[in-house]
């Protein structure tokens, strides 16, 4: 049960070294995502329990997976891709004024 | 010499992110370490009681729209926040057309797959408290078919269909009808966002209407989620 | 305690109705907002003064099973800040703001309904929710010219808001794995039999995640940027609201959470009063090198926070008074000197310097009101600052932290040199003749009336101390807390 874990730990570390390492805009929204991404999964694992099933009583099931996290989950998915959604209208934005992507580059031009 | 500076930067960068990742380990560790299964309380009182007090079998849906429907109603304000960023950013001007003509198969199974489109929303939304989906899911594959329009036909015609106007009175409505069904548990004299403990009639469970407000809930969170989506979308294609 | 619900949904329900009257009815804008306006400042005052003993709403009606929202006296004390801020920034912006009206308007009202619902909320994921609600809209409402500056601004404040958040949100996550609720209360329950070290990490995440959102030194660096270029009525609400609401939760967190206890024996109280003296003169020094007025008083900002910080943290009722009042305090005269800032660059489009020089004789209240709130914000008697300033050294003093005491003094001396610099500026004589917009009461007044606050708190502090006297009740022991949120 520690493998996912550190998963979702290397997920969360690559994340944010593309976030401060990468010059280019695009990449640096990308490992936004694959941050994003990670707590989901964290999210999913909180709340996994060995051989549950999905939290949709029809039946009387034995054992159900915690539905808080999956909740919780959904919410995160929304926000990040709003964010996401902000953050290329602004590279988009960069893109048009300055013509480059590239941090350095742009860092010149604004002299 | 810019060279090794930027190396030596690299290096810095990849000290720090194994630095949080170690950090990170240590943390799993002791959690791992811990071993406190049983501290589930509120999870297990909504399995065992969950159906029962909302009538909703997903108890995903009675979770996002009747214990944490306050949370549902932040993520729709950020979601309408996004898309009034969008189409603040974006210039009103000229739309772009997509470059690419596709063949004709691409256009009629455009057309052939829309109908099948709606349904499928209109149906994870309506069924949201019985099977798996609900306002997000279905309101996402609604906002498929102004985005499958835009990729096939281009900007302009899609916002020759569906306005952009359309699109933002849509959302609004949907936020509005939101808090207005969560003001109808104040006006009955139980509290803001009530549906459980208002007694809307939670109905037999398993039907189609049933557990209270939840489905007209459902329907204005697809809807807006549907406009949002779309929204977003076209403002960001649109930009040249 | 339906009032409290309002609170939050009340500027929410204007900014989706704002979208609609953007596409269909344009004229209504000024009824709607003002309207609005008006009796949102009745229901903050009406909720606010209705704090004692704190009271619990529970949306949904669950009780311990949903969401909780808890008015006590510090979120009371925080609204009130909203309700000084709010009405004055609304009119001076009917004016000022000239493109994009409704957008401003409508990310306006959604910032402000994410501010009080992070304020109002006793849930650790809603308080992530709206915590994003607000970033989002504050950084939108920096966009909002759609300069370069701005843009850049905007995108830096976003990247590193978001990174704080992640961190917040992985804190979040953690923290319910292992208590199995939200409810800020169960969690405080839950944490007293976690081992020290977890807590202490738990602890180290949620510090650093808000920490970029406060912009203390050396995560500061979006913060001057996304001052520069946006619109001076949203720098009033940005310093005085959106940068507090983030201090405000992470206190909230802090104390309630984890408890008075483990702070101070984990060390935090003293690396939070320590890290805000660093913040605070350095923020000091780079303000002095500062051309443009708006990045010289986001440095300022920076500072002042840090003042407050280091009230926060120490960790002792007097403290907690002197930090929420300066709170107050600071939203007050920071508001005043942005306002009077806007005022110039409205009227000739003054935002360095060097090109306010010889207005004083041009706008002889409004350079006066610039006076009084720079002299008050550098903390000399008899102006508000100075109370809360000497407030907040006598606790750190009473708490033994006499180095934070000391640097403060020199802060002050610090602050001083370069408000100076600004006031002997406005007031050097020019012989060029300069033309000016007349700027009109609208936006004069709200600035005269938050200028003239400086004066009034200043004099009579009693006013808004005798709720602010009863916030340490509440958050210094957080059992007291526990227990109305519990419901007993």
């Amino acid at each position: 049960m520690v493998i996912p874990y550190v998963v979702v730990i290397i997920l969360f570390s690559l994340g944010i070294y593309t976030v401060i390492s990468k010059k280019n805009l695009i990449k640096m929204v990308i490992g936004f995502t694959i941050v994003e991404s990670s707590l989901i999964l964290l999210l999913i694992l909180i709340g996994y329990k060995p051989s549950g099933t999905a939290p949709i009583l029809d039946r009387q099931y034995e054992i159900v997976v915690d539905p808080i996290p999956q909740a919780l989950a959904l919410t995160t998915i929304i926000i990040g891709g709003s964010v996401t959604a902000v953050m290329l209208a602004l590279v988009i934005k960069i893109y048009k004024r300055y013509g480059t992507l590239n941090v350095d580059e742009l860092r010149k031009l604004r002299g | 010499m810019s060279k090794i500076n930027e190396r030596l930067k690299k290096l810095h960068t990849i000290a720090l992110v194994v630095a949080l990742a170690v950090f990170l380990l240590v943390v799993v560790y002791e959690i791992h370490n811990l071993d406190n299964n049983s501290k589930r309380y509120l999870s297990e009182h909504y399995i065992s009681e969950g159906v029962r007090e909302t009538g909703a079998i997903n108890l995903v849906t009675s979770v996002l729209y009747d214990y944490r429907a306050f949370d549902t109603l932040g993520e729709a304000t950020v979601i309408l926040t996004a898309a009034a960023i969008l189409s603040l950013l974006v210039p009103v001007s000229k739309a772009t057309m997509l470059g690419t003509k596709f063949s004709i198969i691409v256009y009629q199974t455009t057309k052939f797959s829309i109908p099948f489109l709606a349904v499928l929303g209109v149906h994870l939304i309506f069924f949201g408290h019985l099977s798996p989906g609900g306002g997000f899911v279905g309101g996402v594959v609604l906002s498929i078919i102004p985005i499958l329009l835009t990729i096939t036909y281009g900007v302009e015609f899609s916002e020759s269909k569906l306005k952009p106007a359309k699109k933002k009175l849509v959302e609004d409505i949907g936020a509005i009808g939101f808090i207005l069904l969560g003001l109808l548990g104040v006006v009955t004299g139980s509290n803001f966002l009530a549906n459980g403990q208002a007694n809307f009639g939670p109905g037999n469970t398993g039907e189609l209407i049933s557990a209270g407000l939840i489905p007209y809930l459902n329907v204005m969170i697809g809807i807006k989620v549907g406009a949002g989506l779309a929204i977003i979308f076209n403002s960001l294609i649109k930009e040249k | 305690m339906e009032a409290a619900v309002w609170v939050i949904i009340l500027p929410l329900l204007t900014a989706f109705f704002l979208g609609i009257s953007k596409l269909y009815f344009k004229k209504i804008l000024f009824p709607l907002v003002t309207g609005s306006a008006i009796i949102y400042l009745y229901l903050l005052i009406s909720v606010s003064t209705n704090s004692y003993p704190p009271k619990v709403y529970s949306v949904g009606g669950w009780g311990l099973l949903g969401i909780n929202l808890m008015v006590d006296p510090f979120a009371a004390m925080f609204l009130l800040i909203i309700a000084i801020l709010f009405l004055p920034v609304i009119l001076f912006s009917l004016k000022y703001i000239k493109i994009d009206k409704h957008d401003y308007f409508i990310l306006t009202y959604l910032m402000i309904g994410g501010i009080a619902g992070m304020v109002l909320t006793a849930d650790l994921f809603n308080l992530y929710v709206f915590l994003e609600v607000t970033s989002l809209s504050s950084c939108a409402l920096v966009a909002i010219k759609k300069t370069d500056k701005a843009i850049e601004g905007a995108f830096k404040y976003l990247i590193m808001s978001t990174l704080g958040s992640f961190f917040i949100l992985l804190a979040t996550i953690l923290t319910y794995h292992l208590a199995g609720t939200l409810n800020m209360a169960e969690i405080a329950l839950e944490f007293k039999e976690l081992p020290f070290k977890l807590k202490s990490i738990l602890m180290a995440l949620f510090v650093f995640g808000y920490a970029l959102k406060i912009g203390l030194i050396p995560l500061h660096a979006w913060l001057p940027d996304a001052y520069e270029d946006s619109p001076i009525p949203y720098n009033v609400l940005s310093s005085g609201l959106v940068m507090k609401a983030a201090v405000y939760a992470l206190i909230r967190v802090l104390y309630i959470i984890f408890g008075i206890d483990f702070l101070s024996e984990s060390g935090m109280l003293a690396i939070g009063v320590f890290w805000g003296v660093i913040t605070f003169i350095i923020a000091h020094l780079l303000a002095f090198q500062q051309t443009n007025l708006n990045r010289l008083l986001a440095y300022s900002s920076i500072a002042q926070i840090a003042y407050i910080t280091i009230g926060l943290f120490v960790g002792t009722d007097g403290g907690l008074i002197g930090g929420s009042f300066h709170i107050l305090n600071h939203a007050i005269m920071k508001g005043t000197l942005f306002l009077v800032i806007g005022i110039f660059y409205y009227s000739l489009s003054a935002i360095n310097i060097k090109d306010i020089k010889g207005l004083g004789y041009q706008f002889p209240i409004i350079s006066f009101t610039f006076v009084v709130a720079s002299l008050s914000i550098v903390g000399l008697p008899p102006f508000n600052g100075f109370i809360t300033k000497w407030l907040i050294i006598e606790a750190a003093l009473e708490a033994g932290f006499g180095y934070a005491a000391f640097f403060i003094l020199v802060g002050t001396f610090l602050s001083l040199t370069y408000y100076l610099k600004v006031i002997v500026t406005l007031y050097t004589k020019t012989e060029k003749k300069i033309v000016i917009k007349d700027p009109g009461l609208s936006l004069r007044l709200p600035t005269i009336f938050l200028g003239s606050l400086c004066i009034v708190f200043g004099i009579v502090p009693s006013l808004p101390l005798s709720l602010i006297n009863k916030i340490p009740q509440f958050l210094l022991d957080h059992s007291e807390y526990i227990r109305i949120l519990l419901g007993g």
